[in-house]
């Protein structure tokens, strides 16, 4: 039980850290464009180890977050990380969610399911949301995908736990 | 056979996911305005300290650039004007060219733009400051290059600017030369290039060439007149014989803007606070023209200077060298009577 709030503590300790990093070192990086979304890598990462409840719930909070910020239409960034969470949370019981490789490309691809979402649901014409798909999103899930690696190295051994064991 | 605990779990989540999923719906179907001061209340409360700490990696990002720009500007200037009585002037001038808060003659509000990760980032910006700044909705948005937008919504810190590039975008203009006039908006045309503007509603008679600029026409109260929009980049299309539709090159870039002015009280003609490349150039030549005739000036004088330092030097060595007149002999008044 104690082993088990001392893991909990630490992934929140790495949570707290990609939020800071989302904040606060994502502005100085490269183009915002293709920049590592740190949220959705955190996001994704309590996902694949959580009930789809409790990853629904996560992602409707950070698809909140990213509407408040980037309100071009209200509730679109909510329902598209609500729906990638819950998806990503059903996905590793099909996967291998303890692989690493398996992690980053999670990542990868949910992120670009949830630009595709976010665009598709916010009226996106078909030629700006075909750049979108096709350059962008790539290159930034891409980022997000080796970032999410380096974490997982890093702090492997308090990432092998399930969040909802 | 599942368990009634794993069934219970399964319900649970399918409860709560479509809860969140209902509460994103709601929020997709509300009007905007809803969605506007939900997202305010969130940026000025919940928000507040990642919004706080994001304005602060802006800042300090944007204060390297402009330290590193500053420092490069001073030390081409200090090469240039090295040693020239102008240089203080030059400076000057230098700046007035480059700095657009200079040359609006308009109250203005600097502000950082907090870009986002998302990927309708482009079409709205949040701007690190609001109300409190003396922000208001409907203020007009620039960059140095040209028009970004106007503020959509405004909270207490922060605000939101609607770009061009987003679909209910709409501004009156007319080309600079004043011949054509009429409203642009974004390009919705399934041909052509991404990010481009059209020129609407532009009379059939009225053709526009290639490369004009567009200024904004200060009709409908919002953006004040003389703002650039875009360039003229070709025609689009032409309706039944008495309209053509013109694609635009857009001014200024949202995505890549990191700092812009917001005009929270615009009035009369911006035109002159926005020279084109073409006067900007042929000022910074005429610059370095009247530096290097100072310079020229300036090197004449100093080898006058040193000309005549010469000289009074020579002269000065030319009076060491001449021999001083022979003493003559005191001769005492009893030898000379003899």
């Amino acid at each position: 039980m104690i082993h088990a709030r001392a893991s909990r503590l630490q992934l929140a300790g790495v949570f707290l850290l990609l939020v800071v990093l989302h904040f606060y070192i994502r502005p100085r990086l490269w183009g915002p464009r293709v920049s590592p979304d740190f949220l959705f890598v955190g996001l994704m990462l309590y996902a694949m180890r959580s009930g789809p409840g409790a990853a629904a719930l996560a992602g409707f909070l950070v698809g909140l977050t990213a509407d408040a910020l980037t309100p071009a239409r209200f509730g679109a960034g909510a329902l598209a990380h609500t729906v990638v969470a819950y998806l990503a949370s059903w996905g590793r019981a099909v996967f291998f969610a303890d692989n690493l490789l398996v992690n980053a490309a999670f990542v990868a691809v949910g992120l670009w399911v949830r630009d595709l979402l976010v665009l598709a649901v916010s009226g996106t014409g078909d030629r700006p949301l075909l750049a979108e798909l096709a350059v962008y999103s790539p290159l930034q899930a891409l980022t997000s995908a080796l970032f999410a690696l380096l974490v997982l190295v890093v702090f492997r051994e308090w990432f092998s736990i399930r969040l909802d064991a | 056979m599942a368990s009634a605990s794993e069934r219970s779990y399964t319900r649970r989540d399918t409860v709560m996911f479509l809860a969140c999923l209902g509460l994103a719906l709601i929020g997709l179907v509300s009007p905007d305005s809803w969605g506007l001061s939900i997202a305010a209340a969130l940026r000025e409360s919940v928000l507040a300290p990642l919004v706080w700490l994001q304005a602060r990696a802006e800042e300090g990002r944007t204060s390297r650039n402009r330290l590193r720009t500053i420092t490069s500007e001073r030390d081409s200037a200090s090469y240039l004007a090295q040693g020239i009585p102008s240089l203080l002037a030059e400076n000057e001038r230098l700046r007035q060219l480059l700095a657009l808060s200079h040359r609006i003659s308009t109250a203005y509000v600097a502000a950082e733009v907090l870009h986002q990760a998302q990927a309708t980032d482009g079409r709205t910006l949040l701007l690190s400051v609001g109300a409190r700044a003396g922000v208001s909705a409907f203020d007009p948005v620039v960059a140095p290059e040209g028009l970004i937008g106007m503020v959509l919504s405004v909270s207490e810190r922060t605000s939101v600017v609607m770009t061009w590039a987003h679909p209910e975008f709409r501004v009156s203009a007319f080309t600079v030369s004043g011949n054509a006039a009429g409203v642009v908006a974004p390009f919705a045309g399934s041909a052509g290039a991404e990010g481009a503007l059209e020129f609407r509603g532009v009379p059939y008679r009225d053709s526009v060439p290639v490369g004009t600029l567009v200024l904004s026409s200060g009709l409908g109260g919002v953006y004040p007149k003389g703002i650039p929009v875009g360039t003229v980049t070709g025609v689009i299309r032409e309706q039944a014989g008495w309209e053509r539709v013109y694609r635009l090159l857009p001014a200024a870039n949202p995505g890549s803007a990191a700092h812009v002015l917001v005009l929270v009280a615009p009035s009369g003609d911006l035109a002159r606070a926005f020279p084109s490349d073409s006067a900007i150039r042929a000022q910074r030549l005429d610059s370095i023209e009247r530096v290097r005739l100072a310079d020229s000036v300036a090197q004449a004088a100093r080898e006058v200077r040193e000309a005549r330092a010469r000289r009074a030097d020579s002269l000065a060595a030319a009076a060491a060298r001449k021999p001083s007149p022979r003493p003559v002999p005191a001769v005492p008044p009893e030898d000379s009577a003899r």
